[in-house]
This record gives structure tokens, sequence and C-alpha cells, in this order.
């Protein structure tokens, strides 16, 4: 208690002197800390956590990378070493589209485990990703896996939670709180020295960390993500998780000013943990799913599979089909498909695949709407409960959330657009009308570049998680305000 | 004399505890978290059995309309050639895709109790005779965010909140005492201080236990109506409410004999707490995963790619040989775009194909079967772990019953293959009579199987722990002392 010079201060005290008594008050407090061998364990096992999960998530991130680029080559060599072929039957041979990581996936690896690793791209249909690891985890995995994410998410609110529980109750029973305000320190003050106290302590456990993770973050980014980038969004997480547990920092200190005791004090805060990160993203899970329901895959494709009915696909009855026929003749003034300049089954292919471009952009952005409406849904409470913010949040600077998946199954959408239409091209331009025999070779499927994906920038994060972003901060500054007034009720006694 | 004290400690505390707020909120949130884990399972449950009844109707429809196309076929109703890939009469093409067979998995009568996998494997697949990569991973649309946080379901409740629930009530069960002053009194009110505590004990942690119990028996009566009480699953089930339950009251019981404050108590088991329910799984599947990782999935699909590709320039060389060695042969016998070379080339590159990622899945299996294996060996670290796997099975949407469901799967794309592939060897072009034998997937078995295999895992998991456990109690509350 030596460092209570505080009583000295005058009662009505100019900013400067305001801001010694709080940092008196964060020594006094940082002292205690450091002399508390239960805390120093406690660090020491939070540490280790988090230097385990973003090892076993480096780890992880470099055998999928390798396992990747091994199957992207093999495809590529498959495609290429396809042989002489009709150019439409190599767009039915097709390709894998495979998901390069984002290398911040070993902080949070989000739904990676929940969506496909891969696009398999080819004619007429645009597919899902598969291959979803989850699946082959088992049950047992459903409980989670130790990732970065995963201790800042959950463990680090309960540290928070156990730096601040005693702040004002524990002060107030060993009757401390009334000999500190009787020497004249505003309860304000010594919330501030508090806070700033508890939040330097957060800070020795993160500041290594993040470090850490930047130094990995290098090692990973390779050229689908740009490093600065990488960093950025690191930045932007930083602060997300500097606001998530400032709340909670916040929220202990108000409700140890609040509570009569350090019991009582403990057992609400633990209530709220509990509710936050374990109640609140399943009930508002199950409440989004009621609220916005999402199709069965057999709707789905049902849905699509009726839209197609209205084009002509390989039916030379259908009277789409028939206009269209009669629509070339007329645009090239022939009245034969046989006098046409070009091949009619190339033109009639890429019209057929045109109409479903339009066709799947509807169905799939309407899917990804839905899930983008529950998303939100999910979120909403997120400045009672900043779980739900912190989540979408943090998998969204980290490149791990449903948006930054669609971003990758559009681009290789695009892919496999590119490819059906330089097959149709192909037969467009060189094939004979009636010509069965018309095989494209090698240099053709050459020609077509592989997949390359450009992960989205930082802006592509922040765009879709900027409601959370408001969310976390309406947690800080709601916690900090609810501190701030219990601070202003306190009572010594 | 030992047993009349713990019985008159177990009646007061009874008694104190129908006046305790702290005890009617935690019957209240059992009620609830239960209440709402079992509208989320009947749900759940309809909705899967919604999609396994679209799914008949939908190869119902594909069915007769292949049928209707064969009469009119026969009938010579229909004019011009049909292609290969739309010939009702075509073995390969109709085994291969448009008469593709529904298997399902119809929910346990238990489903009600455990999402497990449910909500990640589809309800049911389309087999067809293709490579079984061609079908086995097909997913039902589910929002990826909702799939990694999970939903309510029992099995979180018995796994998460009902331990606290406990914890609540046990956590300060001589501190509190000693705190209020009140302990020295109490302990000199009997012959047998361990038995007043036992009796303390039994009367807090009956309470959350009992309640536990009776909301499960409720909500499975009402939801799932009185069949399923009678099974061996629901035994297994309520015997593991039991010791899962006896486990954290006895583990508080052990720190609470300590002797150090309430806060200390609340501190130290929700850390443990927080140990056993969160870092423990956690770090096993981490463990399991680094050690034996899942293996690759594209690289499986990529090598059924492969074969096909070697299948198809072998027939190639094949075509091409006989052309040099048959120069007299016809165009039209040579003819790649023919229905019937078609058909022929075809069903070659899909037997060797077939022949390959049955291997490479195999391969795969055995690498998966490993790591799961080790997790199985690890989750005993965890006796939370141990009982939210244990009640997935239970339920029949764990690990034990897709593999099952794998297996069944298996010989079922066997015996499909055969139906099919042996007609378009023999040149047999489909007829009605063929379909009407076409063969059905077998109704899903039930999970009696697994019940030796749960309760032996429980028995050593949990059961064991809490004998440990009680014999630490029982030593430390003997040694209770009043300051």
């Amino acid at each position: 208690m030596s460092e209570i010079v505080v009583a000295k201060a005058p009662a009505t005290q100019a900013p400067a002197g305001r801001w010694r008594v709080a940092r008196a008050v964060a020594y006094k407090e940082w002292a205690e800390l450091r002399r508390d061998s239960r805390l120093a364990w406690l660090f020491g096992l939070v540490f280790l956590l988090m230097l385990g999960a973003l090892a076993f998530g480096a780890a992880q991130h470099m055998r999928l990378d390798r396992e990747r680029a091994a199957a992207a080559a093999t495809d590529r060599a498959l495609w290429t070493g396809q042989g002489a072929k009709n150019p439409h039957a190599a767009a039915h041979f097709g390709q894998y589209a495979f998901k390069p990581q984002s290398p911040l996936a070993l902080a949070d690896p989000g739904v990676d485990a929940y969506v496909g690793e891969a696009v398999w791209l080819e004619a007429h249909r645009q597919n899902e990703a598969q291959f979803r690891s989850a699946r082959d985890a088992g049950v047992g995995a459903r409980l989670g896996g130790l990732s970065f994410a995963f201790v800042l998410q959950t463990i680090m609110p309960l540290v928070a939670i156990l730096l601040g529980f005693a702040g004002f109750a524990g002060e107030r029973e060993r009757g401390t709180l009334r000999q500190l305000m009787s020497l004249g320190a505003s309860p304000v003050d010594i919330l501030a020295g508090k806070a700033l106290a508890a939040l330097g302590a957060l800070s020795v456990l993160l500041i290594p960390a993040f470090v850490a993770a930047v130094l990995a973050t290098l090692f990973l980014a390779d050229h689908d993500f740009s490093v600065a980038d990488q960093l950025e969004r690191l930045l932007a997480l930083s602060f997300g998780y500097g606001l998530y547990l400032a709340g909670f920092v916040f929220l202990a200190l108000g409700v140890s000013a609040f509570a009569k005791s350090t019991r009582t004090a403990l057992v609400a805060l633990l209530a709220f943990w509990l509710a936050n990160c374990f109640l609140a993203p399943r009930v508002m899970t199950d409440v989004a799913k009621r609220a916005a329901p999402l199709p069965t895959a057999l709707e789905f494709r049902n849905a699509i599979a009726e839209d197609k009915k209205k084009t002509f696909g390989h039916d030379e009855t259908h009277p789409a089909f028939v206009a269209f026929r009669d629509g070339v003749l007329a645009q090239y003034g022939v009245s034969r498909i046989e006098d046409l300049p070009v091949n009619f089954r190339g033109l009639a292919l890429r019209k057929d695949d045109e109409n479903g471009f339009v066709i799947f952009d509807k169905h799939f952005g309407a899917l990804q709407a839905a899930f983008d409406a529950q998303d939100r849904l999910r979120a909403a409470p997120g400045f009672l409960f900043p779980a739900l913010a912190m989540q979408p949040f943090s998998t969204s600077f980290s490149g791990t959330d449903s948006w930054h998946q669609f971003d990758f199954a559009t681009a290789a959408e695009a892919h496999r657009r590119r490819i059906q239409t330089a097959a149709s091209e192909d037969l467009i331009h060189n094939a004979r009308y009636g010509d069965a025999s018309y095989v494209a070779s090698r240099d053709m499927w050459e020609r077509i570049p592989s997949f390359d994906y450009a992960a989205p920038a930082v802006s592509f994060a922040l765009a879709h998680a900027r409601g959370d972003l408001v969310a976390l901060a309406l947690w800080a500054v709601l916690t900090a305000a609810l501190a701030g007034f219990a601070a202003r009720r306190l009572r010594p006694l | 004399m030992t047993l009349s004290a713990f019985l008159a400690a177990w009646r007061f505390e009874w008694r104190l505890l129908r006046r305790d707020a702290a005890a009617w909120a935690v019957l209240a949130a059992i009620a609830t978290m239960s209440a709402l884990a079992f509208f989320d399972g009947a749900e759940r449950i309809a909705a899967q059995k919604a999609a396994i009844e679209d799914a008949r109707r939908d190869e119902t429809l594909r069915l007769d309309a292949l049928r209707k196309t064969l009469a009119d076929l026969d009938a010579g109703r229909v004019k011009g050639e049909t292609p290969p890939y739309r010939d009702p009469r075509n073995a390969v093409f109709v085994g291969g895709g448009s008469a593709a067979a529904v298997a399902a998995l119809e929910p346990t009568p238990l489903a009600i109790v455990a999402t497990g996998q449910s909500d990640l494997f589809p309800a049911s697949l389309k087999v067809t005779s293709g490579t079984k990569d061609s079908f086995l991973f097909a997913d039902e649309i589910e929002n990826p965010a909702h799939l990694a946080s999970g939903s309510i379901d029992l099995a979180f409740v018995l796994v998460f909140v009902f331990p606290l629930a406990i914890l609540a009530l046990c956590f300060d069960l001589s501190a509190g005492e000693r705190e209020k002053g009140t302990l020295a009194l109490t302990l000199a009110s009997a012959e047998s201080p361990t038995a007043v505590l036992l009796g303390k004990l039994a009367a807090r942690a009956g309470l959350p236990i009992l309640a536990m119990i009776a909301a499960t028996c409720a909500g499975v009566y009402l939801l799932r109506g009185a069949e399923p009480l009678a099974s061996c699953a629901f035994a297994l089930l309520i015997a593991a409410i039991f010791a899962y339950g006896a486990f954290w009251a006895l583990l508080a019981a052990v720190v609470d004999s300590f002797g150090k404050s309430s806060a200390y108590n609340a501190l130290a088991l929700i850390a443990v707490w927080a140990g056993l329910t969160m870092i423990a799984p956690a770090a096993v599947n981490t463990l399991a995963d680094a050690l034996y990782p899942a293996p690759s999935r594209s690289e499986m699909t990529l090598a059924a790619r492969a074969a096909a590709t070697d299948a198809d320039r072998e027939r190639d060389a094949a075509l091409a040989r006989y052309a040099e060695e048959h120069p007299d042969a016809t165009a039209t016998e040579m003819k790649l775009g023919d229905a019937k070379e078609r058909t022929i080339r075809r069903l070659a590159v899909l037997e060797t194909a077939n022949a390959r990622v049955e291997a490479v899945m195999a391969r795969h299996e055995a690498q998966l079967a490993r790591q799961r294996a080790l997790a199985d060996q690890l989750s005993f670290l965890s006796p939370a772990l141990l009982m939210y796997r244990s009640v997935a099975d239970i339920a029949g949407s764990g690990d034990r019953r897709y593999a099952e469901f794998s297996a069944q799967l298996d010989d079922f794309h066997k015996r499909w293959r055969d139906f099919f592939w042996s007609r378009a060897h023999a040149g047999q072009s489909l007829t009605q009579a063929d379909y009407a034998a076409l063969p059905r997937f077998p109704a899903s078995a039930d999970v009696a199987s697994a019940s030796a295999g749960v309760a032996s895992a429980l028995a050593g998991g949990v059961g064991l722990p809490t004998l440990l456990l009680a014999v630490l109690a029982w030593r430390g509350l003997r040694r209770c002392k009043a300051a």
C-alpha cells in the first residue's frame, strides 16, 4: 500500500491531478497483480495456450497449403494432358478450383472447416464448394479446436473478469475503499486507475501474442495475399479485440462497484460470461434459422432446374432453341444453318451457357443474401452480448467468413465461365457444322489459364463487418458508461 | 446413526433449498434450457424427415418418368434417336444417374437429444453406380456460421449448463456456512460431521440432477412418446446424466474440502469447468488432428479423375491398335461418337476409376480411423468430451452410427453397381421387370449395437473419475474444520 501517495491529492483536482490519482491507483493495482502468484500461473497458462494455438494453426496452415498446391498442380496436369478432344467434351471434363487459405486463418479458422475447400467447375452447372473438413473430424470436434480466436474470445474475457471482479467489492470488504476515498480520490479516478491496470495486464498477454501473429502472418503470406493487406487486417483485428476485452474490464469493474460482495460480483459476471460465450451464439443461431429459413439442397437445385427448363440446353426442339436459331439465321442473312460462316453448335452452346449464367447468378446470389440476412440477425444483439459481434468481425478480417467464401466461389464461377466461353468460341470459329470429329489439341487447353485467385482487400472485410464494429464500439462505450455510473454511486461501506 | 445424520442433514438442506432463490434460479435455468433444446430437437427432426420424404418423392418421380419413357419407346411412340444418357434402357447411364437410389439415415427415436453430426451430413444421399466420391460428399445447404457455432440441443445443456447448475449450488458447501459462522454449530449438532456434509451435498446436487433427469424424461415423453423411455439407450442416457452430475457434485465437494473461501471455490471450480469442457476438448481435437491429420479429400477425387483419364486413354490406344490391325474396319464400327461406343467406353472408364477410387478411399478411411482412435483415447482426459460423444452416440447422430451407415452404403453401392453393370456387360437393355427389381436401400438400423460401446466408455471415462472423486471427497470432508 506504500504507493498510496494519493493521500496528498486535493479534494478538488485539476485534470493533471486526476491523472496522477489514476496513475497511482494503477501502480498500486499493478503491484498487487504482480504479487499474486495465482494470476502469474493463470497468465502463464493462457500465454502458453495462445502460443500453442498459433503454433498448431501455423502447422495446419502449412500442411493444407502444401496439399492444395499439390492438388492444384495435379489437376492442371490432368487438364492439359487430357489429349485431343472436342472442346465441349473438355468443358465437361472440367477442373477444380482450390481455395487458397488466408494466412490469418491460423488465428481464426472461422467457417473454413464448414465450407468446402474446392469447387468443381464443369459445363452447364455451377456447383457449391465440396469437401467440408469438419465431416472428417468426428463429432468431438464440434466442441471446437484450439485457436487464437478461441482463446481471445472465450478465455481472455474470463481473465478480464478475474482481473476486475474484486476491483471495488474486494476493497469494500477489506475496508480499504473507505480509506482510499477518505484520502480524496474520486471514484471515477479510482475506476480509471483500476481499468488502466487491468488493461495493462491484458496487454502483457496480448502484445507478445500479437507480435507472434505478425511474424507468422509475414511468414505465411504468399502471392495470393498481400503482406500489407494482412497487416492491415491484423491491426483491425487488434482494434476489435481491444474493444471487446476493454468492455469486459469495464463491465467487471462496474458490476464490482454495484455488487454487495465479491461473491455476488463474481457469480453475476460468470453468468454473463457463460451467456455471452456459450448461450447467446447458440440461441441466436436458432432464432436466425427460424426467422430467415434457407432452402433445402433439393429445393435449391429444383428451383434452378425449373428456371433452366425455360432455356433450351441440348434440346433442339425447345421453342427457345427454334427462336434462337431463327434469330441467328436472320442475323447472318442465310436460310440454312449449313450456310452460316460460323459453327452453329458453338453459338448454341455459348447462348445456353449465357442463359445459365443469369440463372445461377440469381439463385446463388439469393442464397448468399439469405446467409447474410441470417448473419445480420444473429449479430444484432452484439452490443449486449459482444461475442455475437466479435465472432463475425474476427472471421471477416481473418478472411474466413462466408462472404470471403462467396468471393472465392464467385471467382471460381468466373473461371468456369471463361472455360465454357473459350470452348464454345473454339467450336464457333474452328469446327465445321455437323462434323462430330472436330478435336482441339493440348495448345487449346494450355491457353486456358489455371485458376488464380486474388483475395479481396481489407476494405472488403470492413464493408461486411461495419455493423459488427459499431456493435463492438457500442459495447465498449456502454460498459464504460455503466462502470462510470456505478463508480459515481459507489458507497465505501 | 450415521445414516440418520445423513438423512436429517438432507431433509434440513432440502427445506433450506426450497427457500433459496439460487435453487429456484437453477431449476428455472434447467427447465428453460431443456425446453429450448427439445423444441430445437423436434424442429430438427421434422426437417430431416421432410428432407428424406422429399428425396424419396423425387426418386419416385424420376423412376416413374423413366418407366413412362421406356413404355413409350417399347410402344414405338418415340421418334428419332434417343441419346444414351436419356435412354431408360441404357443400364450404364440409368444406374449412373437418372435412377439414383435414395439412401436415407432416418432419425432414431432419441435423435431429439443431440444434433451430433446430423447438421453436417445430409439425411439422405443419391447412390449411383459411379465412383463413391461422386455421391458421398453431397452436402445439405446450411449457413456455415451456424454449423460452426452449433445450436442448442440437450447434449449442449447436459455437457455445459448442467455442471454449472450443480456447481452453483455446491461450490460453498461448507465454505458458505463457515463464512456465515454457522458451520461450527452444524458440525457440532451431529455425531458424524461427514454424514452431515454428505447429506447437504446430496440435497444440493440432487436437486439439479433430478431436475435434469425429469426434464429429459418429460421432453422425450411429450415429443417422442412413451416407447423410447423403455429403451436400453434411454436407460443409458439417464445413467450417464446421473454419473456426470455426480462427478461435478463430488468435484465441488473435493474443492470445498480444501477449507478455502467460497470465492476461491467458485474460481477454482469455474477454472476446472473451463478446463474440462472447453480447453481439454479443444486441445484433444487439435492434438489428434496434428498427429494424424485428416487426409485430403481433393487428393482422393483427383485420383479418381486421373483413373478416369487413364482409362479413357487406354481405350483410345486400344481402338487405335484395333484400327491398325483391322484396316478393313468400317467407319461406323470405329466411330467414337457412336451411342453404343460411348456406353461401352463409359462402363470401361467407370470400372477402372472405381477400382482406384476404392483403394484411395480405403487408405483415407484408415487414416481417419487412426485419428478417431486417438481422439477416442484422448477423450478420456475430459469427462465432458466423453459425455458429449456418448450422448451423440445414444441419439444416433454420432460417429458410430455414421460409420455403420457408411458400411451399409458400401454394401448397397456394390449391389447397385452389380445390378446395372452385369446387365450392361451382357448387352441387355433394361426392361420394366428390371425397374420392378431395382435394389432398395435397407431401412436404417437402430443404435442398439452402439449401447455396449457407449456404456463401457462412460463407465471408464465418467464412472471411474467419479469414484475417485468420491474417495477424495470422503477423505476431505472428514477433515472439515469449522474455522
